[in-house]
């Protein structure tokens, strides 16, 4: 069947970063120098010219986007100086708008006005539920306990309300990402087993990135640089994140509270901390290809991120050393980033968390699935060989 | 006449001072507006009529580089405006060599020739002096030979000035030229014999320009003759010196495959067909006499002297051609294909040479053997015609060139070389597989397309996709791209990488340039003084560029370009009446002009 093309998708990919889409001359070292392209996957060329092409329908359904880590060799060699690894990048934010059932990533990944300005208001709105909050119970002096200026169970409650909604639109927009990605997309129909299959694909790629880790760059680059700080940074993040879910009302008992309890906030906060750090050094000083060119919803992520790390550490400093004002006004701030960065989740770049391995487990019930439709076909036809 | 001027910019860099531009535009008789538009602006057909119908234009000039990309915007807009579409002029500032220093006086000249609608070339011709009818040609390659024998044909003195020991240039090295898979030799040797035994023309070999004085029409040149030490007049090359001489050299007419002496004849067919000394290399010269000095006692004509210098003779020519060539870029600084440290990876000039009837193999295609070397007791590869033969070659195009860290540009020669190529490897060896990369196949001349389906039939593979990696496997060579027909990534195990490396400008343009005030294009080739016009003649009146020194072209192209140059000096000589610098042409000279031929 033809595919009607949209001419007009380049330039909508340029707002979300691309660039240099048109220079591409097909040469295919792109394609060559990356490890992690194969035979039912292959990027960043195809992607090039599918772009190029605007064959929107087929970048819809592809899942070569989240397969890719950025290790920036394809844009090292591209002779065209096209930097297929951008585009790529581009695209996944191209992705995020599209599985979004909402509508708002796509406002936040045009236009940088909307996304700080909604930053800024939704931020000043939870000093405002805060504050209004203070006038009827409640006091700066306190820090724990139900007298305190921001109560544990308030503050819990309120995360876990925020979380529930935001997570049930992410889990629809994944939802819409399987049934662009598997139901249009991928081969005619994929039995339910073979989904089972492959479920272990998931965790496997969600904790360990271990792709990440067969980049060619990190490899050349010693120690594995920027897969361990990513995954530190990823570890440290997701541990937060089931502290302050589930273990807040514990950990903000009181000051009788044993301090190695910590020991899970600690780790994470070294890895949050070395994360941001590693990342805003790297795309200010760009000198490798993956870092020459950042989007607005990557500086906003990462400076969120580094805002909400550090309030969260002085909070705790203040806390623990007996300072419940300067303890308090921190705890806000940090509430003030918090809100509109859990508001942001399913709408930023912050879903490649969960997106990217999805795809991942996607991408391989999809070759699965591929092989057992041919080995069905050659059990139908014996005659056929295989091409 | 009601005349508006708009400034617009396709490039970022600044190149012209426009506010003196500006002041001059509105003197200009006609001119009743001017505007700025700045770079690339976004212009709307229907805005810019309300404006042309506001002034009533009967003209336009869109003045600036490259205007000719906002000519359809402002065509539309006068239309729209009721105006005539056609009178839409465009005053190229870059086109027409408006850059240096003299920038702003030349972008005045073409704007008020545009203002008049009268072409820049047809107003700007400079002022003629006598000519003298002897001709200086730089270069020994094809064109110089094609040029040199058809000026000497028409009974006008020559000098011929080649850098190197013999002329003949790099055509002399090929094997075969593509499409007709003649051989190269017996079309380039004939022309080297008529010009050695010319009498109209004096061949002056590993010789160079060092200076240029003088007037367009009569040039004082400085050409340094660098001792050859033999006598051209009684040599009679019977190799009896060379024989007998210890010294051994890479020989750079066979592409650094093999090695020659330090007393030697590059190559058998070399003109003059006598040996030449080697300087740098020669233990007599480099010990001042205090060591060897067998090449002495052995020659049986006693017309080695050693201790010859260098002689500086001053010409006097009223025409000069350049006729410099190109060299090939250093394919070790491309990494990815591993030259210079996989020893089966070579480059296109090499491979010439290993399959060249006269080359060190005998023309056999054969994979480099290591031999250890008895003085030194290093490992060396070398190519020997008793090696093993490759079974899979791969050919891989747009090495260094098409390719922004490189060369920006294409070299145009190189698929057309690649493809007789790999009908060179399949006609020697009949079992090879044979396979050429490419990104797209230029076969753009008359018979190339035929020619390139032909190789097609022959068997080769030809995988669209320029491979990106030459790596080791154990062992085995590894060729790895993808094949974007196919839509694969695929690994080719090969015994012999050829890489199609691109051309870049020969050494020393850039001190001729300087030498005789000549400008380059952004890629380093000579400029000319008009892409389509004039593709001979300089800025400097009686300069003229043949052959690959203006850009890449192939054998046919250089030896037109070398009979066409011959054309211009011709015309010159015989009028009696050489064309002066372009760069001297005087403002009011060219508003004098243009306002003559006018029609409005």
């Amino acid at each position: 069947m033809a595919i009607r093309v949209n001419p007009r998708l380049i330039e909508d990919l340029n707002r979300f970063g691309a660039a240099d889409v048109q220079m591409c001359y097909h040469c295919g070292d792109c394609s060559a120098v990356c490890v992690h392209t194969d035979d039912m996957f292959r990027f960043p060329r195809k992607s090039m010219r599918q772009l190029q092409m605007g064959l929107e329908k087929r970048l819809d359904t592809a899942l070569e986007p989240w397969l890719c880590y950025y290790c920036g060799q394809c844009s090292d060699q591209c002779p065209r100086e096209a930097h297929p690894g951008e585009t790529m990048m581009s695209l996944r934010r191209w992705l995020i708008n599209r599985y979004d059932i909402t509508g708002i990533a796509g406002k936040f990944f045009r236009s940088v006005q909307t996304e700080v300005w909604t930053v800024i208001i939704m931020g000043l709105l939870t000093a405002l539920a805060a504050l209004g909050y203070h006038l009827f119970s409640g006091s700066i002096y306190v820090v724990d306990g139900p007298d305190a200026f921001l109560p544990s169970h308030i503050v819990h409650m309120f995360d876990i309300a925020l979380g529930s909604v935001l997570g049930i639109i992410l889990l629809l927009n994944a939802l819409h990402m399987w049934s662009l990605t598997m139901k249009e997309g991928g081969e005619a129909s994929i039995p339910w087993w073979l989904y089972i299959k492959s479920i272990l694909q998931l965790p496997l790629h969600f904790f360990t990135q271990k792709r990440y880790a067969e980049c060619i760059t990190t490899k050349k680059s010693g120690l594995y640089m920027p897969w361990i700080i990513h995954l530190g940074l990823m570890w440290g993040y997701v541990t937060m994140l089931v502290l302050v879910m589930v273990f807040l009302p514990y950990l903000q008992k009181g000051p009788e509270i044993f301090w190695p309890a910590h020991i899970f906030g600690y780790l994470a906060s070294i890895g949050l901390l070395t994360g941001v750090f590693y990342f805003i050094r790297s795309r200010l000083i760009r000198k490798y290809a993956q870092y020459h060119k950042s989007h607005s919803t990557d500086w906003v992520f990462v400076i969120l991120l580094a805002l909400i790390t550090i309030t969260g550490i002085l909070q705790h400093i203040f806390h623990r050393t007996g300072l419940p004002v300067a303890a308090n006004i921190t705890y806000l701030l940090h509430l003030m980033v918090v809100v509109p960065w859990l508001l942001r989740m399913p709408f930023s770049k912050w879903a490649h968390l969960v997106y990217r391995p999805l795809a991942m487990y996607f991408a391989a019930v999809r070759k699965n699935a591929y092989a057992w439709q041919e080995k069905k076909q050659r059990s139908f036809s014996p005659d056929l060989q295989p091409i | 006449m009601r005349i508006g001027v708009f400034f617009c910019q396709v490039d970022q860099e600044k190149l012209i001072n426009l506010d003196q531009i500006i002041k001059y535009a509105d003197n200009l008789p006609g001119v009743v507006y001017t505007r700025i538009f700045g770079v690339k602006p976004k212009l709307n057909p229907e805005e810019l009529s309300i404006l042309l119908k506001e002034y009533a234009f009967e003209r336009i000039v869109i003045a600036g580089d490259s205007p000719g990309y906002f000519k359809p915007v402002f065509a539309k807009a006068m239309a729209l405006a009721g105006g005539n579409p056609h009178e839409v002029q465009l005053a190229s500032f870059r086109e027409h060599g408006a850059r240096g220093e003299e920038a702003v006086e030349r972008a005045k000249g073409i704007l008020a020739c545009a203002s008049y609608a009268v072409p820049y070339s047809l107003a700007a011709i400079p002022k003629g002096a006598p000519v003298h009818p002897s001709t200086l040609i730089i270069g020994g390659g094809v064109a110089g030979i094609q040029a040199a024998l058809e000026l000497a044909d028409a009974g006008k003195p020559v000098y011929l000035v080649e850098r190197t020991g013999t002329i003949g240039g790099h055509m002399a090295m090929f094997d075969k030229t593509f499409p007709t898979l003649d051989c190269a030799a017996c079309i380039l040797t004939p022309k080297m014999v008529a010009v050695g035994q010319h009498d109209m023309i004096r061949l002056l070999t590993n010789a160079a320009v060092e200076g240029v004085s003088g007037i367009p029409g009569s040039y004082k040149v400085k050409v340094r003759t660098r001792a050859r030490c033999v006598d051209l007049t009684s040599c009679i090359s019977c190799g009896l010196c060379s024989e007998v001489c210890p010294v051994k050299v890479i020989s750079e007419f066979d592409a650094g495959i093999s090695q020659r002496k330090a007393i030697y004849i590059p190559f058998p067919q070399a003109v003059p067909n006598v040996y030449m000394v080697d300087a740098d290399h020669c233990t007599y010269i480099q010990s001042d006499g205090k060591k060897c000095g067998v090449c002495l006692k052995k020659c049986p004509k006693e017309c080695i002297n050693l201790n010859e210098s260098d002689l500086v003779e001053e010409i006097e020519v009223g025409n000069i051609i350049l006729a410099t060539g190109y060299d090939i870029l250093d394919a070790s600084i491309i990494p990815q294909y591993g030259y210079g440290i996989y020893p089966n990876v070579i480059t296109a000039i090499e491979f010439e040479r290993l399959t060249n009837a006269s080359g060190t193999t005998g023309g056999k295609i054969v994979t480099k053997t290591m031999q250890v070397n008895k003085r030194t007791g290093e490992k060396e590869w070398i190519f020997d015609s008793t090696g093993p033969s490759p079974k899979n070659v791969a050919i891989i195009h747009c090495v260094g060139s098409r390719d922004k860290k490189y060369n920006g540009y294409c070299s145009r020669v190189c698929c057309m070389y690649s493809l007789k190529f790999s009908h060179l490897v399949k006609e020697k060896i009949p079992e090879v597989n044979c396979y050429e990369f490419y990104i797209d196949m230029r076969a753009f001349g008359k018979g190339y397309e035929e020619f390139a389906e032909r190789i097609r039939e022959e068997g080769t593979f030809v995988v669209r996709g320029r491979s990106a990696t030459v790596s080791m496997d154990n062992g085995n060579m590894v060729v790895k791209g993808e094949d974007i027909v196919q839509d694969k990534v695929v690994e080719f195990p090969v015994d012999l990488v050829v890489l199609a490396v691109g051309l870049v400008p020969a050494k020393g343009t850039v001190e001729l340039c300087t030498l005789l005030g000549l400008t380059r294009d952004p890629d380093g080739w000579f400029s000319e003084l008009d892409y389509n016009g004039n593709p001979t003649d300089t800025e400097r009146g009686g300069i003229y560029v043949a052959g690959m020194c203006q850009g890449p072209k192939d054998i046919p192209d250089t030896v037109a370009q070398g009979s066409a140059v011959a054309a211009g000096v011709l015309r010159s000589i015989t009028s009696g009446r050489g064309i002066g610098h372009h760069s001297n042409l005087m403002l009011s000279e060219i508003e004098a002009r243009a306002k003559s031929i006018h029609t409005f």
